[in-house]
């Protein structure tokens, strides 16, 4: 028998610090901006149409009922805000918890069993709201060290309107959004021929794979912004852009991903030299306009490495009195198990704690001098 | 390689350019994606004969891996970027960028049957049984896939399985078993793959390579 499934680990003390600190400094920020936490059930009522259906935990209720774990939380707070009586809108929500998706690998950055802090802006569709947003992504990376972390914002929009532009069938937009999706610029060329698509609208399907860069690429878009539809998509992104400071933000007008969830801007959050996404987030429409992001936390812990020593103790202590007296001042300390002072010691200098408190005195182990309690 | 900055660089995509890259180990896969980099402006210096897993230069890190692994590197991130074949994107599903058809080696992916068909294909065999699944179902056949490691002409002449799937280049081995191409499912060449973080943030340096990668194919 395994001892624990594919994609899930235990975490030992130095490892478990880290993540609850990683959790509290981003609760920290979102906390900061206004956002009051929620939590919803990790067992769901399995719904066929959830975006994650096919790839959830199942189990089985007492009355036959499927539930599902919780594979995301997005359509979880949205059902929650509509049972808030009579909010005002836009409401600020947070979350932290796990998730559990059945299907995926285990491998690098990638497990069964995740955390995710995540917020949600609901009742709300303006560029304001989205810049907010994209703000508070960057401010969460910042706070728990990225600092070289940059945000990619895309609009599943607008690749939509341009392949509708050449009025194709579902199944053959279906191909050309594969295509553009993995800008595969050579099947792309063949699909176009294939399917006769000329002038202006083949030019402008084959130029959204090139669409990434800084802000320059808005401009690009324009040229290629073939219908009203896709007029009105790069004007959101527009009027977000035109609301952020250009240095930490990259845009790409070809990224296809979600275009049936999705209904404004996309984005995801990238540091140097790793490969995967950090955050990512978007505006959809769940029953009320929304926006929001999450983070994963054992994905951060993978691109950060190495996990920070564990916060050692001040002293170990035989006076219950003393201990308190430190522990009141936020120090802290622990407890003697034994009386036996080499015992003790022995201990201390494994576990790197610097003193020694005995009834009569105190003792600094790296000298055996004797100091005062208060110095401590 | 060329470093002037285009109309799109900025602060954000000029750190780190330096790539690693993920090539098959296969000597002649190796020497197709060797000879295409280093057409396409990549410097390289010959490989010493060695057992090495990985050649570090200064600009850029390769790592040979087998065929099936490349997109597997790239997708984690491990790799930047890749030299693979059709076949084995197909297989891997991985979610990587696919930015250019390198050409090389044409070839194919085909459905092979004895040459005295069997009336209905219930068992296909193959290397590439995710690819395979897929093609089945495109094709409304309703048989089982059995997944097998090479030597794939053998289960059909052994009446292991009904079918097979697999790569054909010139046909000649399966004449000369007594098997047929029956069905040709889609042509395939090598590719150039690329990971979706490093494209955006070596986007400089990434979309240059792309750029000389595409010149050369074309010629």
């Amino acid at each position: 028998m395994r001892l624990i499934p594919d994609g899930t680990r235990y975490y030992p003390p130095q490892d478990e610090a880290w993540r609850e600190r990683l959790s509290s400094q981003l609760e920290q920020v979102l906390h900061g901006w206004g956002y009051d936490p929620v939590q919803t059930p990790s067992l769901e009522v399995f719904n066929p149409t959830h975006p994650l259906a096919d790839k959830g935990f199942k189990l089985v209720d007492r009355d036959g009922t499927v539930l599902m774990l919780r594979g995301e939380y997005t359509t979880s707070v949205a059902n929650l805000v509509q049972t808030l009586p009579q909010p005002t809108y836009p409401v600020r929500l947070r979350y932290t918890g796990t998730l559990w998706v059945r299907t995926r690998d285990a491998e690098l950055g990638r497990q069964r069993e995740y955390t995710q802090v995540g917020a949600e802006l609901l009742g709300v569709a303006t560029p304001l709201a989205d810049a907010e947003i994209l703000f508070l992504a960057l401010e969460c990376l910042d706070a728990v060290g990225f600092p070289k972390a940059a945000v990619e914002i895309g609009h599943p929009g607008f690749v939509k309107a341009v392949l509708e532009a050449t009025n194709l069938e579902p199944t053959e937009i279906a191909l050309l959004r594969t295509a553009v999706h993995r800008k595969n610029a050579s099947e792309l060329h063949g699909l176009l021929e294939q399917y006769q698509v000329q002038g202006q609208t083949r030019q402008a399907v084959l130029r959204l794979i090139d669409l990434y860069g800084d802000v320059g690429v808005l401009e690009e878009a324009a040229e290629i912004a073939i219908s009203d539809a896709a007029k009105a998509a790069l004007e959101e992104v527009r009027a977000v852009a035109a609301l952020l400071p250009p240095e930490r933000f990259l845009f790409d007008l070809g990224i296809a991903r979600g275009l049936d969830y999705y209904t404004g801007m996309i984005f995801q959050a990238y540091t140097p030299d790793f490969g995967q996404p950090l955050c990512g987030g978007g505006r959809y429409n769940a029953g009320l306009p929304a926006v929001g992001f999450s983070v994963g936390l054992e994905r951060l812990m993978t691109a950060l490495g190495e996990a920070p020593s564990l916060e050692t103790a001040i002293a170990i202590s035989t006076s219950l009195a003393a201990a308190q007296g430190l522990r009141a001042k936020g120090q802290r300390v622990i407890q003697a198990w034994t009386h036996d002072q080499a015992q003790l010691e022995a201990a201390a200098q494994a576990w790197g704690v610097p003193y020694l408190i005995l009834e009569k005195q105190t003792i600094r182990l790296s000298d055996g001098a004797t100091v005062q309690l208060e110095d401590l | 390689m060329n470093s002037k900055p285009t109309a799109h660089s900025s602060q954000l995509t000029a750190q780190s350019s330096k790539l690693t890259l993920a090539i098959p180990s296969g000597e002649r896969s190796k020497a197709f994606a060797l000879r295409t980099l280093r057409q396409a402006g990549l410097e390289i210096p010959e490989l010493e004969d060695s057992r090495s897993l990985r050649f570090e230069f200064p600009d850029v890190t390769l790592l040979l891996v087998k065929d099936p692994d490349v997109p597997v590197y790239v997708d984690v991130g491990v790799a930047d970027c890749g030299v693979v074949g059709k076949d084995w994107i197909l297989e891997s599903g991985r979610d990587n960028y696919e930015p250019v058809d390198l050409g090389g080696n044409q070839y194919r992916f085909s459905l092979i049957t004895l040459a005295q068909e069997k009336p209905r294909i219930e068992r296909v065999a193959t290397k590439y049984p995710r690819a395979t699944r897929d093609f089945l179902q495109k094709l409304g056949m309703a048989a089982d896939v059995i997944p097998l490691n090479g030597k794939i002409e053998l289960a059909a002449l052994t009446g292991l399985a009904d079918a097979i799937v697999d790569i054909v280049e010139t046909g000649r081995t399966l004449k000369e078993n007594g098997l047929i191409e029956k069905q040709v499912l889609l042509e395939l060449s090598t590719r150039f793959i690329v990971n979706r973080a490093a494209l955006k943030l070596k986007a400089q340096r990434l979309r240059n390579f792309i750029h000389a990668l595409e010149n050369n194919a074309k010629s």
